[in-house]
């Protein structure tokens, strides 16, 4: 068994970005996707979200796919980002390689059965899109656009998905039944998406603000974001562009509440402590912790109780990227990844846009401004999801020689 | 690194509850049945079940009966395969999002539409704080749920873990997947699905928890010796050849080999193609003419080929041939959804 | 007064589904939530839910909710006093 999970191409689609340069450059330049909704068809045009700005046809026509295909928008984004990623690596999926695809998603083709489903029960104009209901023909629509792959899995933990898909795609590879395992995952702007975020009386009608004291709930977004992970072996036969490593990820449950995080964030202490067990590093190792931060009042002060329990008086930087690329559910803990691993190899800390006040219980302040040139060298991803699924993820850079 | 089966409980179109073992069959000749449920009332207090659709009561049942068949408190993780979660709600939500044009919503709905609210609401009826996680690989999700389990186990990640299997075909999901041809339109008998040769499936639902552990007791069903998924295979003959060869075995030494069956007469030819190529002179059975067809119908397949193992005994109703085991040691259970996802599973005795 | 108390009670255990409690079981000044019904935010949201359909009342804060949803007096006295339908 292979111990070593190298990470040799990313892709990603969000509000910030319809590529990794562009994604990098909003980072860079403070610019959020958050804003009044163009494509998602909704009667709360009050709420502000993050779309990723493409029109369904203009991605169509981007991957050549005729616009009557069966396929939805969260699958759109999916093979966007996907594409980017497999072509960073440069890699092209084919049976004889064993490779893998794991996404993340967690209402499938609900985009379509939402607009469609009266039809989907009268009559057989949009029957085509009742088989991508489900949450795995998403993937497998995604899969199918390249072809080639000879794993498909579908994880959906609510909003740390994508992360539990690097997770499980690393442990295919450290247990040597798969060598390249594409992982992350997609999610599109829903009505039922943003209708249920609201029942919950949780999305800020104004620009969230995460870890601030007068934080009022999250903005949703849309996005897709991929990750190539990759065997040692493969990487060194390939002589692949190593970006880093993926060192350890911790997955547990707060088994507190439904919707509701434990005031301890009891949960979210075990998987960043278990995180760090595995990848074999002290808390003062972890150089920059790019937060779940939704900005709202009970995620910010649960995580930031968590954070205080692992790292006590020595707390690295912190900040929730949130308030660039919205929420993006399923898809954050790829998303975020991300934008972790291009901290990681750009040298920089991303900023925690819109705050000004800190939370009184907590004993730290997130990153405010944009720090260029600072050596990082283990980055620490969270991403929670309701029901009290929280994943952490540490990313390590990694002096791989490509000879 | 050795996984057995602990524990096992399962709601399905069959009296599996409460029985021991595989218990006499119900024959049905419609494709849309539903799930013979215990009275709920009697394993869950009405203020804990207020918010809870048929579906999360059947997991957190079955749940809990495997762990008390079990013998293991506190499972160390809680890994589910689920379809298409509670698609109850999820339809609740979606239907009144459309009628009230998106207002008046019951945030109820929309909680228990996600997917891992399975799993959560086990762990937190548990108060179980491992390892939680859910898969949703349509055909295949028990097994995805499996994969992984398995996967920790052999890290010494768990020493133990509650998977399942859940899914529930509400009436207009059923009519969704009737009108795209998934279920049988022609007159049938399941005692004969097999043999029906017209197209579709009979549909069904069920809930079947398993508990692991890398110990094993007395009354131990079987161990899970080796798990292989496969994503359109290019010649699954081949590919079952190499999951056998990879664990040391000929197809001589499957001593029962157990298929997904499920009366639609284009993939159950898969099946009957891999049996005259592998496995003619071997016991074949099947299961889902008991469970009917669904996404995570697989985990009452495991249920089936464990009684099986631990009873020594294949019941005549599962029997397709007339080659009666002479050994019960090894039986290979293989499953595909629509020619796309395949699992196959090795369950041994112990 | 006590119509509309009867009213709340019947929706309430409609609405939160309830199983097997009739309106007489629900003691007028009882807390609703923790200790006395056992209901928590989820329902909270349920019965912001139901203010709004039923009442025309629209709650902005679901913090506020905790008060008015004392007990079914002070949450009748408050729907008499707002309610728009």
């Amino acid at each position: 068994m292979t111990e070593r999970v190298l990470v040799t191409g990313l892709g990603i689609v969000s509000g910030i970005g319809n590529t990794l340069e562009e994604t990098l450059n909003s980072l860079l330049n403070g610019r959020s996707g958050v804003g009044i909704v163009e494509y998602l068809k909704t009667n709360h045009t009050d709420i502000p979200c993050s779309e990723v700005k493409l029109s369904d046809s203009e991605m169509f026509s981007m991957l050549s796919i005729p616009e009557t295909s069966p396929v939805t928008r969260t699958a759109l984004m999916g093979i966007i980002a996907t594409r980017e990623a497999l072509t960073k690596a440069g890699i092209i999926p084919d049976r004889s390689m064993k490779i893998g695809f794991v996404s993340a998603t967690t209402v499938g083709g609900m985009e379509k059965s939402e607009q469609y489903y009266p039809d989907f029960l009268e009559n057989d104009s949009r029957n085509d899109f009742i088989k991508v209901h489900d949450c795995g023909a998403c993937t497998e629509v995604i899969a199918d656009y390249f072809g080639g792959f000879s794993y498909v899995s579908t994880i959906s933990t609510a909003c740390s998905s994508s992360a539990n898909a690097i997770a499980l795609g690393s442990n295919l590879i450290r247990h040597g039944i798969l060598d390249i395992v594409i992982a992350g995952g997609t999610e599109c702007l829903t009505k039922f998406h943003l209708n249920g975020f609201n029942t919950l009386m949780i999305l800020d009608r104004a620009h969230c603000r995460p870890f601030d004291a007068s934080r009022a709930g999250l903005n949703l977004g849309e996005g897709a974001a991929y990750l190539v992970l990759e065997s040692e072996e493969s990487a060194r036969i390939r002589k692949a562009n190593v970006l880093c490593r993926v060192s350890g990820y911790g997955n547990a449950c707060d088994s507190y509440h439904q919707t509701a995080s434990s005031p301890d964030g009891k949960g979210a202490t075990l998987a960043m402590t278990q995180a760090l067990e595995m990848s074999g590093l002290k808390p003062d190792e972890i150089d920059y912790i790019n937060a779940h931060g939704t900005g709202t009042i009970n995620n910010d002060e649960s995580e930031g109780a968590a954070i205080m329990n692992v790292f006590r008086d020595k707390i690295p930087p912190v900040s929730s990227t949130k308030a660039f690329t919205g929420h993006t559910t399923s898809a954050a803990g790829s998303v975020e990844a991300v934008i972790s691993i291009l901290a990681l190899t750009e040298n920089f800390l991303p900023p925690n846009l819109n705050f000004k006040s800190k939370i009184e219980k907590l004993s730290f302040e997130p990153v405010t401004v944009l720090k260029r040139n600072v050596k990082l060298k283990n980055v620490l991803s969270n991403s929670f999801g309701f029901g009290g699924n929280n994943t952490a993820i540490v990313f390590s850079a990694e002096n791989f020689s490509k000879n | 690194m050795a996984v057995y089966i602990r524990g096992i409980g399962n709601i399905s179109i069959q009296n599996t509850f409460l029985s021991t073992g595989i218990p006499q069959p119900v024959w049905y000749n419609e494709p849309y049945v539903r799930c013979i449920d215990p009275d709920f009332k009697f394993f869950l207090n009405p203020l804990d079940a207020r918010r809870m659709s048929k579906l999360i009561k059947r997991a957190i049942i079955t749940a809990k009966a495997s762990i008390s068949d079990s013998g293991i408190e506190m499972p160390d993780a809680i890994i589910s395969g689920t379809g298409l979660g509670s698609i109850d709600d999820t339809e609740k939500f979606l239907t009144s999002m459309i009628e009230n044009d998106e207002k008046f919503l019951q945030p109820t709905f929309f909680i228990q539409s996600t997917h891992n609210t399975i799993s959560s609401q086990i762990a937190i009826n548990l108060k179980c704080y491992g390892h939680n996680n859910t898969f949703v690989q349509g055909g295949i999700s028990f097994e995805c749920a499996l994969s992984e389990t398995m996967m920790l186990f052999a890290d010494n990640k768990i020493k133990s873990a509650l998977v399942g299997g859940y899914d529930e075909m509400t009436p207009a999901y059923f009519k969704l997947l009737d009108r795209i041809g998934f279920w049988k339109k022609e007159p049938f008998a399941s005692q004969e699905l097999s043999k029906s040769n017209t197209n579709g499936a009979m549909a069904g639902e069920g809930s079947v928890s398993v508990v692991l552990s890398d110990s094993k007791d007395q009354k131990t069903y079987a161990e899970i010796k080796a798990l292989d998924l496969l994503y359109m295979p290019e010649n699954i003959t081949n590919s079952i050849f190499d999951f056998l060869q990879r664990n040391n075995l000929k197809s001589s030494d499957i001593d029962i080999v157990v298929a997904g069956m499920n009366g639609d007469n284009k993939g159950d030819s898969i099946y009957w193609k891999i049996f005259s190529e592998l496995f003619s002179e071997t016991s074949q059975a099947a299961f889902k003419h008991l469970s009917g067809e669904y996404f995570t119908s697989a985990g009452f397949g495991v249920w089936m080929t464990a009684n099986i193992i631990r009873s020594k005994f294949l019941p005549s109703f599962v029997s397709l041939n007339n080659i009666i085991p002479g050994k019960y040691n090894n039986i290979l259970l293989i499953n595909h959804y629509r020619n796309k996802n395949y699992s196959l599973i090795l369950l041994s005795a112990c | 007064m006590d119509d509309l108390v009867l009213e709340l009670k019947t929706e309430i255990i409609k609405v939160l589904n309830l199983e097997g409690l009739k309106p007489d079981d629900i003691d007028n000044n009882a807390p609703l939530f923790g200790e006395g019904l056992g209901l928590d935010s989820i329902d909270a949201l349920e019965l912001i839910v139901l203010l709004e359909k039923n009442y025309g009342i629209k709650l902005e804060d679901p913090g506020k909710g905790r008060e008015i949803f004392g007990s079914i007096n002070i949450f009748a006295k408050y729907i008499s006093e707002n309610r728009k339908k």
